[in-house]
């Protein structure tokens, strides 16, 4: 017979315990943000989509080498006599295979940095083709894309924010 | 086999136009290009603060954050405005019986033709859409109101771009949505049946309104047999209920509906009892009557209401909130239309219009349910204290109403789902006995305070 009221008092007492943890967060701020409008930065260290300076980068393949999932690749430019010099022709990451890890970063010998994760979690593609990325001298260091169809090259499509504009360069 | 032992070449892409010399070093600001820069200027602007604190920051003291005060602001604003309002208007019953004298007065002086009861059959039929439009709106609202605070006890933050403010146009975008769209249903159904059944389920909580008292003379009816009434046409809504489980030719519609009919029929049965020792002290089964029962206070102050009849009172409360609940198809009781079991029950076929009429019945349930626990358990329009009677009664019904609507989207997003056995146990071994057992304890009140 007590048990039966322990019950009773206990289901009732737990029951209020769950309103109470509801009630409690309904008056704490959301941890969401309006999205599109307002924007969350990430912490220094989050690894966004990769940016690349050619202007730094001395082509050392290094980069290529760290990568494991495979997805640079580059060309150094060459003298008129055929001889490669360290300075990158066209360098290219393919955001299909890249898996964000950091280690292309932390094997690249240039400081700062020449290929380098920034803050920009809003990479988006509508369409295969714009996954390669490709920089040249002289192109932003979001870099551009191929476009197969028209065989020209594009600045990347999508509503970016210029979250690498803070870029966590070292 | 030489060529095997050369790498292939990379996926190398035309080389470029020959492109400008670059310069030495290149500026930040070229990260980005000028034209994405332009396009997207409005979404950045004053947006992205690079020494924002991260939402979770700011829960130790919430009233350091701008946003949280002006919330807090607007809401107290709107509550004073609300009062203030109501506290100018005043009784609305009183200005609306001199209405229907002015339309009697006016049917006999003009319209000699017509017949002397039509002036109170525009009377009656005007207060049937009005009833009809305390329902749809209350939809509107209800489903707004519960996506908000869903959200904000999840931590999100709801719907917030329709209507400008916070998304109070969302449930009416809804609404044309669903209108417009296409009523996509199984080629198997019982085509009768699949397009009577929304009509079954609402018409009976459409005329459940009939007798509620929103204020002094403010019901629609003073049946003298309201409570019977009410819980008489809100039994039918279950048969509207299962025919959609059965027209819709689907295993799941079917056991959605079976399974609600199992819930309704047995939750109605501690639901009614438990208003027994109310019926039984008030000595009245019409609801008018009952709400004006409770009126009054004791030692002049502390409210007569039911509620607050000792023991009594509480048990009646809690049984009678729980199988609200449940008649209302909500969770913790929702097992006739669980999403993770069932799809979506009984309304798994349906779609469009006959869909949110569904919907829109829940919620009218909801309001019912809410309107009910007023009447019965506090008091309906009756100021919680003395002093507070200068607000009108209309006012404090819609208040009392709408914190038990919060108290169900509050239960409604607290507690999990019960088993269906679990669910007809607790009905039928602990609601149901205790029921009983509290028209045993009424027994003293009956026999001491009406004798």
């Amino acid at each position: 017979m007590i048990g039966y009221f322990q019950t009773i008092y206990r289901g009732f007492a737990d029951t209020f315990k769950g309103l109470a943890v509801t009630w409690r967060h309904l008056f704490k701020p959301s941890i969401t943000v309006n999205y599109p409008l307002a924007k969350l930065k990430p912490y220094e260290r989050f690894r966004g989509a990769l940016l690349f300076d050619a202007v730094t980068c001395i082509g050392c393949n290094l980069c290529v080498k760290a990568c494991p999932s495979d997805c640079i690749a580059l060309e150094n430019q060459k003298t008129p006599e055929g001889k490669k010099i360290a300075k990158v022709n066209w360098y290219s990451i393919d955001f299909g295979k890249c898996n964000f890890c950091r280690l292309c970063e932390e094997a690249c010998p240039t400081k700062p940095k020449s290929v380098w994760h920034s803050l920009d979690y809003e990479t988006v593609f509508y369409a295969r083709n714009q996954m390669s990325r490709i920089w040249q001298q002289g192109n932003p260091w979001m870099g551009t894309y191929y476009d197969a169809g028209e065989k020209i090259y594009k600045t990347p499509e999508g509503d970016q924010i210029p979250i690498e504009e803070i870029p966590s360069r070292r | 086999m030489a060529e095997l032992a050369t790498p292939p070449p990379p996926p190398t892409p035309a080389p470029a136009p020959a492109p400008k010399p670059p310069a030495n070093v290149m500026p930040p600001e070229k990260a980005v290009p000028a034209g994405i820069r332009k396009v997207f200027a409005k979404h950045t602007e004053g947006t992205l603060l690079p020494n924002r604190l991260w939402p979770t920051d700011v829960w130790p003291n919430p009233w350091k954050s701008a946003s949280y005060r002006r919330g807090a602001l607007v809401l107290s604003a709107l509550i004073l405005a609300g009062t203030g309002a109501a506290f100018f208007l005043r009784e609305i019953g009183v200005p609306l019986a001199a209405l229907r004298e002015t339309l009697h007065r006016f049917a006999e002086a003009n319209l000699p033709q017509v017949p002397s009861w039509a002036a109170e059959a525009v009377w009656i039929l005007a207060k049937a859409l009005v009833v009809l439009h305390i329902i749809l709106f209350n939809g509107l609202f209800l489903v707004w109101w519960e996506r908000k605070i869903s959200a904000h006890m999840q931590s999100r933050l709801g719907p917030i771009f329709t209507g400008k403010w916070h998304g109070v146009l969302q449930t009416a975008a809804d609404g044309i949505k669903l209108l417009l769209k296409e009523d996509a249903a199984p080629k198997e159904k019982d085509s009768w049946l699949h397009s009577l059944a929304p009509a079954l389920v609402f018409v009976p909580v459409l005329i459940c309104f009939t007798p509620v008292p929103w204020g002094r003379d403010l019901e629609a009816a003073n049946l003298d047999a309201g409570v019977l009434y009410i819980f008489a046409w809100a039994g039918l809504s279950v048969l509207g209920i299962v025919l959609a489980g059965w027209a819709s030719a689907n295993k799941y519609s079917l056991l959605g509906g079976l399974r609600s009919a199992a819930q309704f029929v047995s939750y109605e049965l501690p639901r009614s009892f438990s208003l027994v020792p109310l019926i039984a002290i008030a000595g009245s089964l019409s609801l008018t009557k009952i709400a004006g029962y409770q009126e009054g206070y004791w030692f002049g102050f502390f409210p007569k209401w039911f509620l607050f009849y000792p023991v009594v009172g509480q048990i009646s409360f809690v049984i009678f909130l729980i199988a609200s609940v449940a008649e209302t198809n909500r969770t913790p009781f929702d097992i006739a239309e669980a999403e993770s079991e069932l799809v979506g029950g009984f309304h798994t076929e349906y779609s469009g219009m006959k869909f949110s009429i569904f919907f829109l019945t829940e919620y009218a349930y909801v309001l019912l349910a809410s309107c009910l626990l007023t009447t019965f358990f506090m008091g309906g329009g009756a100021a919680p204290l003395p002093f507070l009677s200068v607000l009108p009664s209309w006012f404090w019904f819609l208040g009392k109403t709408l914190f038990f609507m919060f108290c169900f989207l509050w239960f409604r997003w607290t507690f999990p789902r019960f088993k269906i056995d679990r669910l007809l146990d607790f009905n039928w071994k602990f609601l149901l006995p205790w029921s009983f057992v509290n028209i045993v304890l009424a027994l003293p009140y009956i026999y001491l305070w009406k004798l």
